[in-house]
């Protein structure tokens, strides 16, 4: 039997950062006088008491992990945390059952941004300022995972990322470094975002709200018109240009802004993920200005925005571009499933992971014609270990399952073709808003059934976890004794 | 420079098949004393001459193809084919662009079977005769493929089924021939009982032959703009269900059964999964509609069985409009026209065997995770899987879903809306047939789609039917180099 301890231990832990993080939003309720503070303190002191339980129960000096107790962590971790972080919608004058809260604190945490709440320009600041926070945690925790555990876990060919060679002893202390750094670099952009939105006309609220939201390529807004209510191309930009700095790999950002700038622009995976984004803008300007006689200025103004939203999975819009026609819709139900860079904030399937099926598809024609020839095939001028191809083929295979079998139960409550397909395609790569007039941008996903919300909810987990994470936790060979 | 001279020797000999085939339906019109005869004459006379100046300009000895050759063969024969089958739609008095009659006849050969012939109650037979013909050798043709030709290019884990790859390549050839032989027995002899039962259940003889040959070529041309619903009866209904799985399961099978080795049949995974999976979907979907729609029973599962059935096997023959059915039955059929029959079935999709092994190897890769140094053999059909063949199955299914995309993509250019381009494309690519939603589902068809989406179209249908990677390959520098 696998030992749970050190796994509730690490939980409890948590569940204190997620109470201290309760703390800022009653402090802000009470400084404006709101009688919502007292939401939040109770749900903080509510976790506090599971927290202290745990750590007091578990106790252990010092947390060692094996493979199956990682897999454990991760999995819970995000659930139960989701589970908690839901208590100050529940609680507040909302009025959302605990399925809309729910949906709302993993939309949250895993950085989705698919919102159940509708009339935000007129909701309470502390509401406001807990769905930013829970994004921008969740954010850090995705960075955290991709460094610390995927690749030690061999999740859909994320070892192509491991450092093999080196001892883990020595690894981990450097590790340690890494993250400390990521986190600085994470923090720094945060606020050098903040004071750039101040600066170019929002108010400071907003400012830090919309900063903490794109950095965690989460996509929470403070009005139900998303970013577009701000109309203003200096923002606009300001979004554009962070929203693509958190999909690119914070390992390569700390080197960046160490100074070694080259080595970020010089990596395939930022190289790929910025040139779909150009190609995508292009044909997307392109469109509007054929099919939709958009001005010019006015359809690269839109594209560039919308497109790089959906491509770094933020979710922000400017428009509602479900209006563009079939073609445009087309395109961004296809960005949805592209994602930005492993080791950034961003979901989706992710680049690196299409740029190897592509590798694997020049390898496997040169092949056919030549079956006896070795062709070696390299990543970013190194040789791929031979178990990857297959794994992150397998990976983007079961993403594809994932999605048309979310689709075909939400297409079992009721809901329409284009709302089930993009909802669970939206949901999984956990980007925000889908498709369609129900949960398009200009949408939200209050109106859907409980039942659909439990679905999406768990789709967006899923996604967040690379599935794999999630999925091993249903193998009997998990809980059996090693 | 690859030679071409022996592919165009054989593409001759090809020709000269059709231009003998266009005979039967001269004799037909011209029997009945309909001057379309001339049509059918004259398509036969330009193809006579271009077979005969090919077998004369490109005479071999004996005929001897390398890898490469066998690819463009492959390719070009569908193509090829394809354009001269299209003469008599061209010629006849239909109105049809050549746009329209290369789509007719594609779907013939293809067996796809969408069609952009309105009014065929009132068509002449000669023409009704042809695009049954058409979709008889096109069924012959694709076993023909499946056994002679694609294990031996390594498409897609078709190696898998390289018949007793440890003999020597001598007696390999012999072995196949007599199988190809006995397997076109087979066919001939399904065809003559099919037409037989479709008689006896009160169709016309003239109607009965053509419905015995798009069923078992899982083409699903019809003789009526109703297709099997014209007729309103439910034996011919289950006739033609019956007989559209038959067309749906390798085509071996029954030449074991003929050589009573029952316990190979009864051992044929790939067969019992497909049944498994088709009474399980026919299940859901029954009782799904019972509880939504009203429908009684009996009237529920026949219509539901012909519909599964039809699309599952890629034939599209339809009775009700099954998008009609709700939101539910509209995305489980859009899911189902992936699925496909067995391989070495006239079926076309993604196909059973590629679903077993994609399955066993995410089981692997499941179990890897917790055991990183297990070495789990992987089994199909009491065999060891050669060890190349999970990463061809997976890589197919993927490139599979990326050029369903693609074509998605392209067909939404021309104007096509969301759910008519995505059906659109995967009803081609996978040989189905009708699509989805009101322009091109089962109750309408592909008469007003513009022109440009049918050379689309067209390209998708022999791209689904040669497997993708035959016709892919065309574009790879390496096949015309040296």
């Amino acid at each position: 039997m696998t030992d749970f301890r050190p796994v509730l231990y690490v939980q409890g832990w948590l569940l204190i950062v997620l109470a201290g993080a309760m703390g800022i939003p009653a402090a802000l309720e009470s400084l404006e006088g709101n009688p919502d503070w007292r939401v939040f303190l109770a749900a903080a002191a509510f976790t506090l008491f599971f927290a202290v339980a745990l750590l007091a129960a578990f106790r252990e000096h010092r947390v060692r992990l094996d493979i199956r107790q990682g897999f454990l962590l991760t999995g819970t971790a995000w659930l139960v945390t989701s589970a908690f972080a839901a208590l100050p919608f529940a609680f507040s004058g909302l009025s959302l059952n605990y399925p809309d809260a729910f949906f709302e604190a993993v939309a949250g945490i895993t950085t989705t941004g698919a919102t159940v709440l509708q009339g935000l320009d007129r909701m309470p600041d502390g509401i406001l300022l807990w769905r930013a926070i829970l994004q921008w945690l969740g954010g850090m925790g995705i960075i955290v995972m991709a460094i610390l555990l995927l690749p030690f876990l061999r999740i859909g060919g994320t070892q192509l990322f491991h450092t093999e060679s080196e001892r883990p002893e020595k690894v981990m202390p450097r590790l340690e470094q890494t993250v400390l750094a990521i986190f600085a670099v994470y923090i720094g952009l945060t606020i050098a975002c903040a004071v750039l939105y101040r600066l170019f006309g929002m108010a400071g609220f907003d400012a830090v709200v919309h900063a903490m939201t794109t950095l965690a390529t989460g996509g929470f807004a403070n009005y139900d018109t998303s970013f577009g209510y701000f109309q203003s191309f200096a923002l606009e930009g300001t979004a554009i240009l962070f929203m693509i700095a958190s999909s690119l790999p914070y390992v390569l950002l700390v080197r960046g802004i160490r100074g070694d700038i080259g080595t970020v622009f010089h990596e395939s995976q930022v190289r790929a993920f910025l040139g779909l984004i150009v190609v995508a803008v292009v044909a997307m300007t392109w469109w509007l200005t054929a099919a939709l006689d958009h001005p010019f200025d006015q359809a690269l103004r839109l594209a560039m925005f919308n497109v790089t939203s959906i491509a770094t999975t933020t979710g922000y819009a400017t428009a509602d571009y479900n209006q563009w026609g079939a073609f445009a819709v087309l395109v961004f139900f296809l960005l949805m499933f592209v994602g930005g860079c492993l080791g950034s904030t961003s979901g989706g399937i992710k680049i690196f992971r299409l740029q190897i099926f592509l590798i694997r598809l020049r390898s496997q024609l040169r092949r056919l014609l030549q079956p006896h020839r070795v062709a070696p095939m390299t990543f970013n001028g190194k040789p791929i270990p031979e178990d990857v191809p297959i794994a992150v083929m397998t990976f983007i295979l079961l993403f594809f399952v994932t999605v048309l079998l979310l689709a075909l139960v939400l297409s079992a409550y009721g809901l329409d073709f284009i709302t089930s397909v993009s909802g669970a395609a939206a949901a999984l790569g956990n980007i925000g808003p889908g498709l369609g007039p129900i949960i398009g941008p200009a949408g939200h996903f209050g109106s859907l059934p409980d039942g659909a919300k439990w679905f999406l909810a768990l789709g967006m987990l899923l996604g967040r976890l690379e599935l794999f994470t999630l999925l091993i936790l249903l193998t009997p060979g998990l809980w059996r004794s090693a | 420079m690859t030679d071409l001279r022996p592919i165009l020797y054989v593409q001759g000999w090809l020709l000269l098949a059709v231009a003998a085939t266009m005979a039967l339906p001269a004799l037909a019109d011209g029997a009945v004393g309909y001057p379309d005869w001339k049509v059918f004459a004259a398509a036969a006379a330009f193809t006579l001459f271009f077979a005969v100046a090919a077998l004369v300009a490109f005479r071999q000895q004996s005929v001897r193809l390398n890898v490469r050759q066998g690819f463009v063969l492959t390719s070009v024969s569908w193509s090829v084919t394809s354009a001269f089958a299209a003469l008599p739609f061209v010629f006849a008095d239909l109105d049809l662009s050549y746009a329209d009659a290369f789509f007719e006849a594609v779907s013939g050969l293809t067996t796809t079977g969408s069609t952009v012939i309105v009014g065929l109650d009132a068509a002449p037979r000669g023409i009704l005769l042809w695009r049954g013909l058409l979709q008889a050798l096109g069924g012959l043709g694709i076993i023909v493929m499946a056994i002679l030709v694609l294990p031996f290019l390594r498409v897609g884990g078709m190696q898998l089924f390289h018949a007793e790859s440890s003999d020597r390549s001598e007696k390999v050839m012999p072995r196949l021939t007599s199988m190809i032989g006995s397997i076109a027995l087979g066919y001939g002899v399904l065809n003559l009982l099919s037409a037989i039962a479709f008689a006896a259940a009160g169709m016309d003889l003239f109607d009965a032959a053509i419905h015995a040959m798009t069923s078992l070529a899982t083409g699903g041309f019809s003789t009526k703009d109703a297709s099997i619903g014209f007729y309103q009866s439910p034996a011919i209904e289950w006739v033609a269900t019956i007989s559209m799985l038959l067309g749906g399961l390798p085509l071996v099978i029954y030449v074991r059964l003929a050589r009573r080795e029952f316990a190979a049949v009864a051992g044929d995974r790939q067969v019992r999964t497909m049944l498994i999976f088709l009474v399980v979907t026919i299940a859901v979907i029954t009782v799904w509609l019972m509880a939504t729609k009203g429908y009684e029973f009996e009237r529920a599962v026949r219509a539901v069985a012909l519909s599964v059935v039809s699309v599952v096997t890629t034939t599209g023959f339809v009775t009700e409009d099954y998008g009609a059915w709700g939101e539910f039955a509209l995305a489980a059929f859009l899911v189902l026209m992936f699925v496909g029959g067995c391989t070495g079935s006239t079926s076309g999709g993604i196909k059973i065997f590629r679903f077993q092994i994609a399955w066993l190897r995410f089981r692997v890769q499941l179990r890897r995770l917790t055991q990183p140094h297990t070495i789990v053999p992987m089994v199909y059909q009491g065999r060891t899987i050669p060890e190349d063949v999970p990463g061809s199955v997976t890589h197919f299914c993927l490139t599979y879903v990326a050029c369903t995309l693609a074509i998605t993509l392209g067909l939404a250019l021309t104007g096509l809306d969301f759910i008519a381009a995505l059906s659109g494309a995967a009803t081609a690519i996978g040989n189905v047939g009708p699509g989805l939603g009101p322009l091109i589902g089962p109750a309408g068809n592909f008469a007003s789609v513009p022109d440009a989406a049918k050379w689309i179209l067209s390209f998708a249908m022999l791209l689904g039917r040669l497997e993708i990677f035959t016709l892919l390959v065309l574009f790879s520098p390496h096949t015309w180099r040296g």
